[in-house]
């Protein structure tokens, strides 16, 4: 049977809320190292992978490898119920009908239990390799959110530059167009505002500012967003997470159509 | 029998003046006559007294014309005409500027003949006139005048005549004139009729077996040089068609109705009888075996044939109430009789009554096959449906718990992007064990 408790569950309203608008239904596939997900939206060229690692966790119990097929619009519904800083227990049986999730207040005072029908869900999963990007972008969440959404206003379409100088936002629409560009900065009272960049080679990609926007809703998560590039590579969008755990994005570039 | 020339033609028109035809010699024709004149074929040899006389039809007891020739005897006159559609006409000119011609459509040139030209009659109606045994004539009055009056009295040649008379007025001055009539008369009854001696008197009472006997030579003789291409079409070959139950089995009816069996003489007619008589006991001993492989016998299309040829008297000739009786009569066995057995006939049409509706019960089980679901595959098909019901279901439900962005990222162009499964290769199942 599976047990973890999560000490907030603001965590898990983030996260679901985060992938509840790229994905309807997924598996969660829990074993004794944590809690993954990987789902694919309708048009399979954006990916979400997450994994909240069971040190998150306190306890983590998870006798057997369970796949929690949960319908992410019910389980945001549930979640609305628990306040963040409720302490969040999800349950399920070896082989479950449903998954119960538990939500106590701090106190102990209040305790609500939701139980979830589960479903039965066929997706593919693939096998994402590790990858030695030629840029890595740390920058702050916020920062990125308020990029993709002032660009989206004017283009489908953002190009990325990377190049020593720095990362270059890049769009144009009917309207006009617009760029926005980041040097790398550090800073040391405030690095939650760092810039990094970490490039091997200039990269240029262009990606559609809807499904970035969309990745933005996860930006709650944490202060600092990661953006890995390499040419002709889907860009790895990444949230990091406490205890090593984090969500991931991945969005292949549009090629050969740059407009 | 009457031959299609003109000349008694012309010569018998003054004599069909009688009633309804008024041929017109006159010059000019003002406008089309309210009695036009009928065109008719008479024989050849009639007498000059021969006339056209108004007798009772024996089968359905109307009121109707026949000529009478004293020496000949009884014609009935058949018409033939063009169908509706052809639109015909008769062109009737003189004697002399029409030779031997007889049937010609009204375009055809004219001579300036002494009938003005000729003639031009609306209708294309031939009036045929064909030999009829008086003994159809004198029937009726034999007949019984109901299906129930079964009892029939003897009586003598004058009481006979005096019905007829009473039947058929125009009976009378026939007798009167034709002093030869009465004995022909007789001579017919006798042939269809036990007698009986009273005194020096005959009397006469229709005898069923007797008539058939009759019937039953002429239809010989009809069927003698085959019966005529529309009867043997219509009556012979659909009956004998074997229904085709798969493709092995060939259809031997064609072959069996040629003519040369046809026209086999009147010897080997009472000869075939006889076998007909021994298929019979074959074919009722083993009634179950034939079906798979069921022929047409040798004997069955003249059998067929006869009782085609002696169906078509009853019915054109023999008033109603003789029909039933004759009919039993010629179902029931007769041990004695002369007639034919028609048993043999009777089981093959059964036969391919049966094997008939066989093909047509398989027909109707292979159409329903082919049209509606069998019900082998009926529980798979249902399955299906609720397999794709439940989908469509599932779908909906998809739709509607959907969220925004799922639908807001629906609509976005994604021409150009490539699938994941493109860049990252698709994971063993189980990659967590």
């Amino acid at each position: 049977m599976l047990e973890a408790r999560l000490g907030q569950a603001a965590l898990l309203k983030k996260v679901v809320d985060a992938i509840k608008d790229l994905v309807q239904d997924c598996n969660f596939d829990c074993n004794d190292s944590g809690i993954a997900l990987q789902a694919m939206d309708n048009s399979h060229v954006a990916l979400v992978s997450m994994l909240l690692r069971s040190e998150a966790f306190s306890p983590f119990r998870c006798d057997r490898n369970i796949a929690l097929g949960i319908n992410l619009s019910s389980l945001t519904k549930v979640l609305r119920a628990a306040q963040s800083e409720d302490i969040l227990t999800l349950k399920a049986e070896d082989s479950p009908d449903v998954v119960n999730l538990v939500f106590e207040t701090k106190d102990s005072d209040r305790i609500s239990e939701y139980d979830i029908k589960l479903m039965d869900i066929d997706q593919e999963h693939l096998g994402i390799p590790e990858t030695e990007y030629a840029a890595t972008i740390s920058l702050p969440a916020a920062e990125f959110q308020r990029i993709c959404r002032d660009l989206s206003a004017l283009s489908e379409s953002v190009s990325i530059e990377c190049t020593k100088e720095g990362v270059k936002f890049n769009c144009s629409g009917d309207i006009g167009s617009g760029s926005i560009q980041l040097r790398a900065h550090t800073s040391v009272d405030n690095p939650k505002e760092n810039v990094e960049i970490d490039l091997t080679e200039p990269v240029a990609l262009t990606f559609s500012l809807k499904y970035l926007v969309n990745f933005c809703k996860a930006s709650g998560l944490s202060d600092q967003v990661k953006l890995c590039l390499s040419n002709e590579v889907p860009l790895l969008v990444e949230y990091g997470l406490s205890s090593n755990s984090y969500l991931r994005f991945y969005l292949a570039p549009k090629i050969g159509d740059d407009e | 029998m009457a031959k299609t020339r003109s000349k008694p033609n012309a010569a018998a028109e003054p004599k069909a003046s009688k009633p309804d035809s008024d041929p017109s010699t006159k010059k000019t024709i003002p406008s089309s006559d309210l009695n036009p004149p009928k065109l008719f074929v008479l024989p050849k040899d009639a007498s000059q007294s021969a006339r056209i006389v108004t007798l009772d039809s024996p089968a359905n007891g109307t009121p109707s014309k026949y000529l009478f020739c004293p020496e000949k005897g009884f014609y009935e006159f058949t018409r033939i005409a063009a169908p509706k559609k052809a639109s015909r006409s008769w062109l009737i000119t003189s004697e002399k500027g029409v030779g031997d011609e007889e049937e010609k459509p009204a375009t055809q040139s004219n001579d300036a003949g002494q009938i003005g030209s000729g003639y031009i009659t609306k209708t294309s109606d031939l009036f045929v006139a064909t030999s009829l045994d008086m003994l159809f004539l004198i029937l009726p009055i034999l007949a019984p005048k109901s299906v129930k009056d079964t009892k029939q009295h003897f009586l003598s040649l004058d009481d006979h005549l005096d019905n007829l008379i009473s039947l058929s007025p125009h009976w009378k001055p026939l007798l009167w004139q034709t002093s030869s009539l009465k004995r022909r008369i007789e001579k017919r009854l006798a042939s269809i009729c036990d007698t009986v001696d009273a005194g020096d008197e005959t009397m006469y009472r229709l005898s069923h077996t007797k008539l058939l006997g009759v019937l039953h030579k002429k239809a010989e003789r009809m069927t003698k040089n085959g019966l005529p291409a529309s009867m043997e079409d219509k009556f012979v070959k659909p009956a004998l068609n074997i229904p085709i139950m798969n493709i092995k089995r060939e259809t031997s009816t064609l072959s069996v109705t040629s003519t040369p069996e046809s026209q086999d003489s009147a010897t080997t007619v009472t000869e075939s009888q006889t076998t007909s008589a021994t298929t019979a006991t074959s074919f009722t001993s083993d009634p179950e075996l034939p079906p798979t492989t069921l022929t047409t016998p040798p004997t069955i299309p003249p059998l067929l044939r006869l009782r085609t040829a002696l169906n078509y008297l009853l019915t054109a000739y023999i008033p109603p109430t003789l029909r039933q009786p004759l009919q039993t009569l010629l179902t029931s066995p007769q041990p004695h009789s002369t007639l034919h057995d028609f048993t043999p006939l009777t089981a093959h049409l059964t036969a391919l009554a049966t094997l008939r509706s066989e093909a047509t019960a398989l027909r109707s089980i292979s159409d329903n096959i082919s049209r509606k679901r069998g019900f082998a595959d009926d529980d798979e098909a249902a399955a299906e449906r609720e397999e794709k019901k439940q989908k469509k279901e599932d779908e909906e439900r998809r739709k509607k718990t959907e969220s925004r962005g799922v639908k807001q990222l629906k609509k976005v162009n994604t021409s150009g992007m490539m699938k994941l499964s493109a860049f990252f290769t698709k994971a063993p199942v189980k990659k967590k064990a």
